[in-house]
């Protein structure tokens, strides 16, 4: 008989496992909900005159320039999206890989199957990672043709005031999600570390939202001033800069740096961690 | 009253020989007094009395600032901003301008005279306080700021009083009498029209007292009419109200106190800060002050600030204002050695804000001021547009309110340019962003049915979506007299603004005939404008203000977390001097033949003084040694918590032994050992993915096992017994399902090792039965297995070896037979070897 340590635990055979769960479907489909219920609220809406005319202030704030096109729609769902919506899929995603495995006694036999665990980490953290970034591109790919359909794909138009072309207005859609992705590294790095840390799914999501929401929170905080610079999620929304006519990459990179020192240092901790751990679940 | 009585002890304070002594000493905070100003006016040399407040910081002696107020203001209003100069560490001397709170005298709107020689007096009296840092005698180290009327008085005093080493003014005049009878046709020698609702709004504010009434206590029709104004200022603003435009008096008058007059006299470094929303007192009028400066002193340090307020409202930033009043001051007062940037502006639709999506302000830098602009031409339709001024100015257009700003944001767009009374004049769409920074121009050929004309220009931006942006209501009033019937051409200087036209956008010169702040003529008229050259917008090359960092830093701190991580991962990882080869073989994608790799001659299991200890300091497992040979079934026996399943798991590589060997066909066994490959194992109960069926279950595991032989899944789907039941998903199943499903998991592909942790729980007699034939079977074929079960009656039915452990320890090990014979005399069970060895004591441990 032969073992091969590289072929334990194969992409396809952990994203099989993972993708056949409920939760994959009820976040998929939570992403989709999403657009559609705004789009919606919006056209149906006891306060949309049928035409889907503006909602909230209606003034030049990027939400009152939802209706306009299918792009503003998209950066309107961003908006919506990633205060929480994202953080908990992404969340959801790499934080109850290990731990649901714990949960299920399945962790053992994987071990001693046996599948290295610095392996197994990297196998379930590209899945969880593959995972999380379809979530966060099916977000715009969702609102991109449900705003579509609903109000028509025309240019982009910013609150600053700028009119994109709807070729632009894509690039500008495709920046945003990037950055994003990116962004939301950290949150992924988190809910993995407390994945490895416990062996509760449901405590290990709690645990990284949570810290992510208290991120936010103190970030609201304008009384602690420049102190906010250095929170984590402080740059959450710097994918706004993209609706500028000449992009300002400043908080952009500084954003997504600070992000990937985050997930680094986690994925880092939950390395360590867990190749040392007795695994008593 | 309160306030009186302060203010009475104050001054019987400062007036009685005990004041010096009563005056708390060093550590005070401040201290109200009244301090001699200049003559009370050329007629009275009486000096004004000033009421003053005295901030001392905590370090004395330190440079001090004179603090101005606005007009209407006193010291009281400055008291935020004195707080903050004094926390800097600045010895703050606030003071009520004559005229204004409880000081004396009356207001001549700074003059060279009365307000300049107040200034030279406090001085003066900076120069005797031991808390303030002096230069020479007579001669301290002082900074002056203030906004609007204060602005003005630090610009002149600056400009007058050399001892002053530092300016900071805001929003403030260069040349009076041209902002209040603005002039924007350029070459064009008459006043503009009068700046009438401002005008008004600032004299009432200066013939009111502090609170909010006449101060005079006579009835006296001058006084109504005056209030606290000098009498000269009074009777020729009368005059120049009632004639529309300037007397030679007000002219000299205002001359006389417009830093435009002194500026070539300024040499201490000065801050000029101005606000974009400002219809008062426009962004012109600070670059025209820093154009003098220049011009004369080319090496006074000159530094501008537009930023987003002004007399109009607009944002507040003073606090970012406040600090780099003090940043200012640092470097010329506390001769610290910094950096501050030449020219700094707000932009006031930079970004998004993230807190509401709504656009918001970003400062951004300059290394030049903005006095010599880069224009940018752009073509505009050249099309005579006709337009009517009605009889009596009414309607009338209302561009700006004093104190509110642009009436487009306030009004919807709707009293900026009434239709019929005004004219665009618009650009094509623009292809790329074009920044609107300072005063753009244009010229125009203006005919008029009565030979003069009253017009109001503004650079607007109309979006695509059809609204026009007029940037904070700031219009160019233009008036012309002795106009020929065929027209006369004049260059106009439109408003200094700071916006910013996107791709898309159109530019326009707008024109309208009325509007509400200014004096209009009051007969109907006709004009008719041409543009007779394309817009030269004003534009200026800036960047945002950096980061305190530079921007390549973060990536490179990325990189270095990521060195960071590997590094501790390193560190941290488990030392086992076969985990090197075994990672190296990984690395390479060695095929690892576990049969090859044996040492034939070793035991498949091989337990030599292993002791498990857990951080609580439970002892689990105590030197325990024991070997399994091929083909044995071993029993592995021992009451709840003896240790057996703490042992499994370290056979297993789950859990770290603190010290011992184990050994599988002589491989080490640890996490990821290849010595795993070839072990099967069920312990403490079955783990299945929940929303997966059986057989789903058993291929993706053996599929995850990186085994590349034939796993015979259908013989361990017919050993688990389940039949059809493979097929629904394991949430469904009872636990004995669940059970069998797993024995068959760890059977798959024939492992040599097969390790069972209490295999027969939750099955029926039968099923047992049945286990225990497979287990035997298993083991004819060569195969080895280990079962742990405290079942004894089925342990000796089923194994050919035991081995004994209790409290962690290991007590007995070897054939049945020899445990039976185990003293001396044959038992009939294992039970009563068994209670003989482990005795009573069956005190559960974990």
């Amino acid at each position: 008989m032969s073992y091969r340590a590289t072929h334990t635990l194969p992409f396809r055979v952990e994203l099989v496992r993972q993708i056949r769960r409920k939760r994959t479907l009820v976040a998929y489909l939570f992403i989709v909900a999403l657009p559609l219920i705004v789009a919606g609220a919006v056209k149906f809406g006891p306060s949309g005159d049928g035409g889907g005319d503006r909602f909230g202030g209606g003034g030049l704030d990027l939400i009152g320039l939802a209706t306009h096109s299918a792009a503003n729609f998209t950066a309107t769902m961003f908006y919506f999206a990633t205060g929480f919506v994202l953080i908990t899929v992404v969340a959801i995603f790499c934080g109850d890989t290990v731990a649901s495995e714990a949960s299920w006694s399945t962790l053992r036999y994987l071990l001693a199957a046996p599948v290295p665990r610095a392996r197994l980490l990297r196998q379930k953290l590209l899945v969880g990672l593959t995972l999380s970034g379809g979530a966060i591109l099916l977000l715009p790919i969702a609102s991109y043709i449900i705003g579509g359909i609903t109000f028509g794909f025309g240019g982009l138009q910013t609150p600053l005031g700028a009119t994109f072309s709807q070729v632009v207005g894509i690039q500008r859609i495709a920046i945003m999600t990037a950055f994003l992705a990116l962004s939301l590294l950290f949150c992924a790095g988190l809910a993995f570390l407390m994945s490895v840390t416990t062996d509760a799914p449901l405590g290990a999501v709690g645990a990284a939202v949570g810290i992510v929401i208290i991120s936010n929170i103190l970030n609201a905080i304008s009384a602690l001033g420049s102190l906010r610079n250095w929170l984590p999620t402080h740059y959450a929304y710097a994918w706004l800069d993209a609706l500028a006519t000449e992009i300002d990459w400043s908080s952009m990179i500084r954003g997504a740096s600070y992000s990937l020192i985050a997930f680094v240092l986690c994925i880092g901790a939950a390395t360590a961690k867990f190749a040392r751990k007795d695994i008593t679940s | 009253m309160r306030a009186r009585v302060i203010l009475l002890s104050a001054i019987v304070i400062a007036l009685s020989p005990l004041g010096a002594l009563t005056a708390p000493a060093a550590h005070a905070v401040n201290t109200p007094t009244m301090i001699a100003g200049g003559p009370a006016s050329s007629s009275d040399a009486m000096p004004v009395q000033l009421d003053t407040e005295f901030y001392l910081p905590t370090t004395t002696p330190a440079p001090a600032i004179l603090l101005a107020h606005g007009f209407g203001g006193s010291k009281d209003s400055v008291i935020e901003e004195a707080k903050a100069l004094q926390a800097r560490g600045y010895v703050v001397l606030a003071w009520s301008a004559r005229g204004f709170g409880y000081s004396t005298g009356s207001i001549s709107m700074n003059s060279p005279d009365r307000e300049v020689v107040d200034v030279r007096k406090l001085v003066d009296y900076l120069s005797t306080r031991k808390e303030v840092v002096q230069d020479k005698k007579g001669d301290p180290r002082v900074g002056i700021t203030g906004g609007s009327y204060g602005g003005a008085i630090s610009l002149l005093a600056g400009a007058q009083d050399h001892r002053i080493d530092a300016i900071a003014a805001d929003i403030t005049w260069n040349n009076l009498e041209g902002a209040l009878f603005p002039q924007s046709a350029l070459g064009v020698s008459n006043p503009g029209p009068f700046k009438r609702v401002w005008t008004g709004t600032f004299f009432s504010i200066g013939s009111l007292g502090v609170s909010g009434k006449p101060t005079s206590g006579t009835f006296s029709p001058t006084s109504l009419l005056c209030g606290r104004f000098a009498p000269e200022w009074c009777t020729a603003y009368q005059a120049s109200v009632a004639q529309s435009a300037p007397s030679a008096q007000i002219s000299a008058l205002m001359k006389a106190v417009s830093p435009a007059t002194y500026a070539s006299e300024i040499l201490a470094p000065t801050l000029l800060m101005q606000g974009e929303a400002d219809s008062l007192f426009p962004l012109s009028e600070s670059t025209r002050t820093a154009a003098a400066i220049r011009k004369s002193h080319p090496a006074t340090p000159l530094a501008m600030i537009w930023h987003g307020g002004g007399h109009d409202g607009g944002q507040d930033e003073s606090t970012r204002l406040r600090t780099q009043v003090a940043n200012w001051f640092d470097i010329y007062l506390e001769r610290r050695v910094a950096t501050f940037p030449t020219f700094q502006l707000t932009q006031s639709a930079a970004a998004i804000s993230s807190q509401d999506s709504a656009p918001e302000a970003r400062v951004q830098l300059g290394e030049l001021l903005p006095i010599d602009m880069d224009f940018h031409t752009l073509n505009i339709s050249t099309k005579t547009q006709v337009v009517l001024a009605p009889a009596g100015a009414s309607p009338s257009a209302i561009s700006a309110l004093p104190g509110f700003g642009s009436a487009l944001s306030l009004a919807g767009g709707l009293g900026a340019f009434l239709p019929g009374q005004s004219a665009l004049f618009l650009s094509a769409p623009l292809t790329a962003q074009l920044p609107l920074i300072g005063s753009s121009h244009v010229k125009v050929r203006i005919a008029s049915t009565t030979g003069d004309a009253t017009l109001f220009f503004s650079l607007v931006i109309k979006s695509e979506s059809g609204r026009v942006t007029q940037p904070n209501g700031l219009v160019s009033p233009v008036r012309l007299t002795g106009i020929p019937a065929t027209g006369v051409e004049v260059e106009i200087s439109l408003p200094a603004i700071v916006a910013n036209a996107t791709p898309g956008d159109r530019l326009a010169l707008a024109v309208s005939t009325t509007d509400l702040g200014y004096t209009m003529p009051q007969d109907g008229r006709v004009y008719s404008i041409t543009p007779t050259s394309p817009l030269a917008i004003a534009t200026f090359t800036l960047k945002n203000a950096p980061s305190s960092t530079p921007l390549y830093i973060w990536p490179l701190i990325a990189l270095g977390a990521f060195a960071l991580s590997l590094l501790w991962v390193f560190m941290r990882r488990p030392r086992h001097p076969a985990v090197k080869d075994a990672l190296k073989d990984a690395a390479n994608d060695v095929v690892n033949d576990a049969v090859n790799d044996a040492e034939p001659s070793a035991p498949l299991v091989s337990v030599r003084n292993l002791n498990k200890e857990y951080s609580d300091g439970y002892k689990a497992v105590t030197d325990l040694s024991f070997t399994v040979e091929r083909g044995q079934v071993v029993g592995l026996l021992g009451p709840n918590g003896a240790g057996k399943t703490t042992t499994l798991r370290m056979l297993m590589g789950l859990i770290f032994p603190t010290s011992g060997e184990i050994e599988i066909s002589g491989v080490p066994v640890f996490p990821g050992s290849r010595a795993l490959a070839g072990l099967g194992s069920f312990v403490e109960g079955p783990g299945f993915l929940p929303h997966l069926t059986g057989s789903e279950n058993l291929d993706l595991y053996w599929r995850s096992t990186g085994r590349s032989e034939d796993p015979e899944i259908a013989d361990a789907l017919e050993i688990s017994g389940l039949g059809t039941a493979v097929n629904k998903k394991v949430r469904t199943y009872s636990q004995g399902m669940r059970q069998r499903l797993a024995i068959a998991q760890a059977m798959l592909g024939k492992p040599e090792l097969l390790v069972l942790d209490e295999p027969t729980n939750g099955l029926d007699p039968t099923q047992i039965k049945a286990m225990r034939s497979i287990l035997k079977n298993y083991a004819d074929s060569g195969r080895t297995v280990i079962v742990s079960s405290h079942l004894l009656s089925e342990v000796e039915q089923t194994c050919s070896h035991v081995v004994v452990m209790h409290r962690g320890l290991l007590i007995a090990s070897g054939t049945i037979d020899e445990i039976l014979n185990r003293n001396g005399k044959r038992a009939q069970h294992l039970e009563e070897i068994f209670m003989d060895l482990v005795g009573t004591d069956t005190e559960i441990g974990i």
